[in-house]
C-alpha cells in the first residue's frame, strides 16, 4: 500500500521557485530519507506533505487522503517531528504527552506513558517542566510521543540532529519498530551514516529537482 | 466525548501554565491597579461626578486588562512551533477555539472579581444589593470581548505588531459590548429598574451568542491561513 504519495508537486514564493514537478511515493513499511543542500526545500516539501503549507503546483495524498481536500483525514494519520518541539515549557512531559494525546482523542493509562518515557531514557524527569529540558531531551520527548501515537505515515524534519550517539540510535530504533508496524516514514537529513541503517531508499533535491536512488547507490558513493 | 475533551484539555493547559508563570494575570493585574488608583485620585474631590462616571471607569479598566490578557493568549502558543501543533492536529479548530476562549474568558473573570471590590472601596459604592445583577453584567460583557478577543488573538499572532493590531482590531468591534456593558452597569449601580436597561443585557446576550457562533466556525480558517 502507497501511503505517501505526490504527483508533480511544486512551491514558489512569489516569483523563487523552490521546487517544482516532484513526484514519488513511499509505501507503507518503507522509509525514504531525503537529502540536500541547505535551502533545497527539503524542509517546504515536508510541511507541504504534513499539511502546514498548500502546494503551488500539484496534489498528494496521505494514507489515500487528498491532503488538501481531505485534510483532517490526512492529519489523523501523520505526525510530524519539525525542528520546532511542540513542547510547552511550563507543562512537565507526562502532561506534554497526555496534552498532545488528548488531541488525538487517545488517552493512555499513566503506566504507558512511565513506559514510553523509559523507553526514551527520560523516565526519571518525567515530572520536571519541559522549561529545563535539554533540546535533546525535548527530541527524546518527541520520540516517546510518537510511540504512543502510532502514526501511520511519520514525517521527520532532520531526526537526529540535538541528539547525543544513544539518542540517534534510539531514534533508528524507534524508526526501525515503527517500519515493522507498518508505518511509513519520510525523513529529511544530512546524515548519510546514520540514515543509511533504516532508509531503504532516498532522494536527493537540489536545484528544484528531485533524484531518487537506491540504497547501493548510496553506498557506491554514487551520490553527488 | 472528543470534542468537549479537547475544549477541557485546551483550557486545563492554559489554566495550569498560567498558574506556573504567573505572566498573563499579573500584568492583567497590575495595569488594571494603576488604573483604579489613577482614576481613584483623580475623582476623590467629586464624589458625585465619580459615582456618574464609575460604570465606564470600570469598563475601561476591564476592556484595556482585557486586550493584555488576549494577547498573551495565542502568543504563548509561539514558543516551540506550538501553535504548528495546533494547526496539524486532527482535533476540532472549533474544540480549540473553545477551549481558549473558556480559559481566556476565566481569565478575565478572575481579575475582575479582584478588581470589583476594590473599585466598591475606593469609589466608596454600595453594590451589595446589585451585586447579582452586576455580575450577570460582568459575566455577560466579559465572553461578548473574550469571544471576539480571542478570534482576534489568533488572527495576529503570526504579525510582527500584533500588540498594536489587536486593540486595533478589537475595539471597534468590541464598541457595542463596551456601550452595553457601561449601560447596564450605570442602570445596576444607580439602582434603576432592570426593565429600564434590560434591553442592554438583551444586547450583550444576542452579541454572545452571534460572535461566539461566527468565531467559531471563523477560527479553523483563521488557524490554517
Amino acid at each position: 500500500m502507497i501511503a505517501i504519495r505526490g504527483w508533480d508537486l511544486g512551491k514558489s514564493y512569489g516569483h523563487y521557485r523552490v521546487f517544482e514537478g516532484l513526484s514519488f511515493e513511499v509505501a507503507a513499511g518503507e522509509c525514504y530519507a531525503l537529502f540536500g543542500p541547505n535551502g533545497a526545500g527539503k524542509t517546504t516539501l515536508l510541511r507541504i506533505l504534513a499539511t502546514l503549507y498548500r502546494p503551488s503546483a500539484g496534489r498528494f495524498e496521505i494514507v489515500g487522503r487528498d491532503g488538501i481536500a481531505e485534510k483532517e483525514a490526512a492529519r489523523a494519520a501523520l505526525l510530524f517531528l519539525a525542528h520546532g518541539s511542540y513542547l510547552y515549557d511550563e507543562l512537565n512531559a507526562t502532561e506534554n504527552l497526555r496534552f498532545a494525546l488528548a488531541l488525538r482523542s487517545v488517552t493512555p493509562a499513566h503506566r504507558e506513558i512511565k513506559s514510553a518515557l523509559d523507553r526514551v531514557s527520560i523516565g526519571a524527569f518525567g515530572d520536571l517542566k519541559v522549561r529545563y529540558y535539554s533540546a535533546g531531551m525535548k527530541k527524546r520527548l518527541s520520540i516517546a510521543k510518537a510511540m504512543l501515537i502510532r502514526p501511520q505515515v511519520l514525517l521527520l524534519d532532520e531526526p537526529y540532529t540535538s541528539l547525543d550517539e544513544s539518542g540517534m540510535s534510539l531514534m533508528n530504533h524507534y524508526i526501525t519498530d515503527s517500519l515493522k508496524e507498518g508505518a511509513a516514514v519520510l525523513m529529511t537529513t544530512h546524515d548519510r551514516v546514520r540514515s543509511a541503517e533504516v532508509a531503504h531508499r532516498l532522494g536527493v533535491l537540489d536545484k528544484g529537482q528531485l533524484r531518487q536512488f537506491t540504497v547501493d547507490e548510496l553506498n557506491s558513493h554514487a551520490i553527488p | 466525548m472528543p470534542f468537549l475533551n479537547v475544549i477541557r484539555w485546551v483550557a486545563w493547559k492554559d489554566l495550569i501554565s498560567e498558574v506556573r508563570s504567573r505572566e498573563t494575570i499579573s500584568s492583567m493585574f497590575f495595569f488594571a491597579l494603576i488604573v483604579i488608583l489613577v482614576f481613584s485620585f483623580s475623582f476623590s474631590m467629586d464624589q458625585a461626578a465619580a459615582r456618574e462616571l464609575i460604570a465606564g471607569i470600570i469598563w475601561v479598566a476591564f476592556a484595556f486588562t482585557g486586550i493584555i490578557g488576549l494577547g498573551k493568549s495565542f502568543s504563548a502558543e509561539l514558543q516551540n512551533d506550538c501553535l504548528e501543533h495546533l494547526q496539524i492536529s486532527p482535533a476540532s479548530k472549533g474544540a480549540i477555539y473553545l477551549g481558549k476562549l473558556a480559559a481566556n474568558l476565566l481569565f478575565m473573570l478572575i481579575v475582575e472579581v479582584i478588581l470589583f471590590p476594590m473599585f466598591v472601596i475606593f469609589f466608596n459604592l454600595d453594590v451589595v444589593e446589585e451585586l447579582p445583577l452586576l455580575l450577570l453584567i460582568f459575566a455577560l460583557a466579559t465572553l461578548g470581548l473574550s469571544t471576539v478577543g480571542t478570534l482576534f488573538s489568533a488572527m495576529t499572532v503570526q504579525i510582527r505588531a500584533r500588540e498594536v493590531m489587536l486593540p486595533i482590531l478589537l475595539l471597534p468591534l468590541a464598541v457595542p459590548v463596551m456601550i452595553a456593558a457601561v449601560e447596564a452597569t450605570r442602570g445596576a449601580l444607580h439602582g434603576d429598574p432592570l426593565s429600564l436597561y434590560g434591553n442592554w443585557l438583551q444586547l450583550l446576550a444576542v452579541f454572545d451568542i452571534v460572535f461566539t457562533v461566527l468565531s467559531f466556525w471563523a477560527f479553523e480558517w483563521i488557524l490554517d491561513s
